[in-house]
């Protein structure tokens, strides 16, 4: 668009493909400065200990050592702990996303003193820092013995999650009101209004919250660090922390490779799932 | 349900007519009744988690921080203020609190513009427009324990590709993961996510009427003028909620902690200073020294002074943010 200008000037043509040059150089180099830091942990996970340790810095590995994907593999339960971070995120991702559909039903779809100062609270606690609250919740779940289990994540599950209510809230309050309307003269109950008709309906924002909510649960680093043992707990943690020898140097070429191993599935589902998550991503900050 | 039955059954109507209205009547006292009764049945998983995972744990954190609980003493005692006197005391409360200040008011408004500068970038009619976005946003997907990882192979002392370029120019290789350099590593990786900003901000640019363009180009105003007089005021209310959620996420960032050998809360005791924020400071109270109490005085310190700081952005920007579009007509 910078292209087209109203004041005449010599030779446009040449300018035009000279903007672009720059244009395409400025986005490429951009787009390499953010990709770029990424592609050397990948480069990293190939090379040797030896290659690592190294100076001055090797930049590709002399042979690609494919086989630090299988030993990262082997070193830890690799495959234990990503079952436990799958189990833990898709207990959290189902609970809160079907919780926050219900809450979001109930401020999209009813009236009720009380419920604008509510709405507030719910838009206010989007802005309460969750490590501030994180902290004294440990010591209450530690006192419960809910240390080791994964009751926590369960009960976070069912509380739904404000951002997500707030998702569910702004797509129920835009289907037309006929939709419950011949269901109330039938004599339908909310729950089965809730339930039989505006579920079906939502698939694309309950998708969204699933992999919005999978990925907050995937990625969440000090809630399992704090309220798992090692052995029960998530990739996220045991890919931080486990990867040394006996001795307890760090195996930075294997952690390097554990690391990817653990990114990608969520880059992945990203990738898959693109469009609703950005829709949600952008109808939040647009408020 | 219980109620309106009995009003209305209990009410003496013995001739047919009354009979007959009453069945009509019913559904239309109750339904209000109901309505009322269904938005409590349905907001009530949020209200108890709320009150039960939100309250109680910071009425908890309140009362300790009245005390000298430690988790493991039976002899901890109510110290009344004595935590807060304290901390007001320690120089570590203010200079951490100074570090994470400048931290948010450095990161916060660096990460807006670089968000804002790729969405105008990627806003652009340009070739392969939604692989250039996508590599774009995808570092902002990478979970931190990934982020803090990838910075510590890039800024790696001997294996980091930093280090790396450095000495290929000639430079001497830098401890970029210590003391002084490493805040601009935390920095860096918090700029990394910047994806998440133009991810909402071309959102917002493609919600610019295009009118509004032409008719600015028909006036002869430069690209600059046009992106402040139109664009930055129509994505204000964007750019307001970015730094509202990007001063609350970097305060209480645990980013430093991933950045250091060992990562665990543990390791908060080989921070280098420059990344020793607040929010560590907590960390290293609560976990590396399990003052509980004390820590949970940090804790609500904190909380306040976040609840002030968000108060004065909205104060501040009342007057400033531009709305294009009655935000209560939108809901």
């Amino acid at each position: 668009m910078t292209a087209t200008r109203v004041t005449p000037e010599p030779a446009p043509r040449v300018r035009i493909r000279v903007d672009r040059l720059v244009l395409y150089t400025v986005l490429v180099a951009v787009t390499g400065l953010f990709i770029g830091p990424f592609g050397w942990l990948v480069l990293s996970g190939l090379k040797t200990p030896a290659e690592l340790a190294a100076s001055p810095v090797h930049w590709l590995p002399a042979h690609v050592q494919w086989h630090n994907f299988a030993d990262a593999f082997n070193l830890i339960d690799f495959l234990g702990y990503a079952r436990n971070s799958l189990v833990i995120a898709l207990i959290y991702a189902t609970l809160v996303t079907l919780s926050s559909a219900w809450v979001g039903f109930g401020f999209a779809r009813l009236e009720a003193p009380g419920k604008k100062t509510l709405f507030g609270v719910l838009i206010g606690s989007m802005m309460l820092p969750q490590m501030i609250t994180l902290l004294p919740t440990y010591l209450i779940f530690a006192k419960l013995g809910m240390v080791d289990t994964y009751w926590p994540w369960v009960l976070w599950g069912l509380a739904a999650a404000p951002y997500l209510v707030f998702l569910f809230r702004q797509f129920f309050a835009g289907l037309p009101r006929e939709l419950e309307e011949a269901a109330i003269v039938d004599g339908c109950g909310y729950g089965t209004i809730f339930w039989r008709i505006f579920l079906p309906q939502s698939w694309p924002v309950l998708s969204a919250s699933f992999v919005i909510a999978f990925t907050w649960s995937w990625g969440d680093y000090i809630a399992p660090q704090l309220l798992l043992s090692t052995d029960r707990s998530t990739l996220a943690v045991a890919v931080m922390s486990t990867y040394v020898t006996s001795a307890g140097t760090p195996v930075a070429n294997l952690q390097a490779t554990a690391s990817v191993m653990y990114v990608v599935p969520i880059l992945l589902i990203f990738l898959i799932a693109q469009r609703g998550f950005v829709a949600g991503m952008s109808t939040s900050g647009l408020k | 349900m219980t109620v309106d039955q009995i009003s209305v059954t209990g009410r003496p109507g013995t001739d047919a007519s009354t009979a007959r209205t009453t069945p009509a009547a019913r559904p239309r006292i109750s339904m209000t009744g109901r309505r009322h009764r269904a938005f409590y049945l349905f907001t009530a998983p949020w209200i108890t988690g709320f009150l039960l995972l939100t309250v109680v744990p910071m009425a908890y954190a309140l009362w300790l921080s009245f005390t000298t609980y430690d988790g493991i003493s039976p002899h901890w005692r109510y110290v009344g203020l004595g935590n807060y006197s304290e901390l007001f005391s320690d120089p570590q409360t203010w200079k951490s609190l100074g570090r994470t200040g400048l931290f948010a008011i450095t990161s916060v408004p660096l990460s807006i513009l670089a968000g804002l500068g790729l969405a105008v970038l990627v806003n652009r009619p340009i070739k392969a427009r939604g692989l250039f976005r996508t590599l774009l946003y995808l570092p902002a997907v990478v979970p931190p324990v990934g982020a803090g990882l990838t910075f510590k192979a890039l800024f790696d002392q001997n294996s980091g590709a930093a280090n790396g370029a450095l000495t290929l120019f000639g430079f001497d290789a830098l401890g970029w993961l210590a003391d002084p350099y490493a805040r601009y590593v935390l920095l860096m990786s918090v700029l990394w996510a910047a994806g998440n900003v133009m991810i909402i901000s071309l959102a917002g640019l493609q919600d610019v009427p295009r009118e509004l363009h032409e008719a600015a180009r028909i006036d002869g105003a430069s690209a600059w003028r046009t992106f402040r007089s139109i664009t930055v005021p129509l994505l204000s209310p964007v750019l307001l909620f970015q730094t509202v959620t990007g001063v609350i996420a970097s305060v209480q960032t645990i980013m430093p902690l991933l950045l250091t050998p060992d990562g665990t809360t543990a390791g908060v005791t080989a921070l280098p200073q420059s990344n020793y924020l607040y929010m560590m400071h907590v960390f290293s109270q609560y976990f590396a020294l399990g003052r509980y109490g004390y820590a949970s005085a940090l804790l609500w310190v904190l909380f306040v002074l976040i609840l002030i700081a968000t108060g004065l952005i909205f104060r501040f920007t009342s007057g400033v943010v531009f709305y294009n579009v009655d935000p209560e007509a939108k809901k």
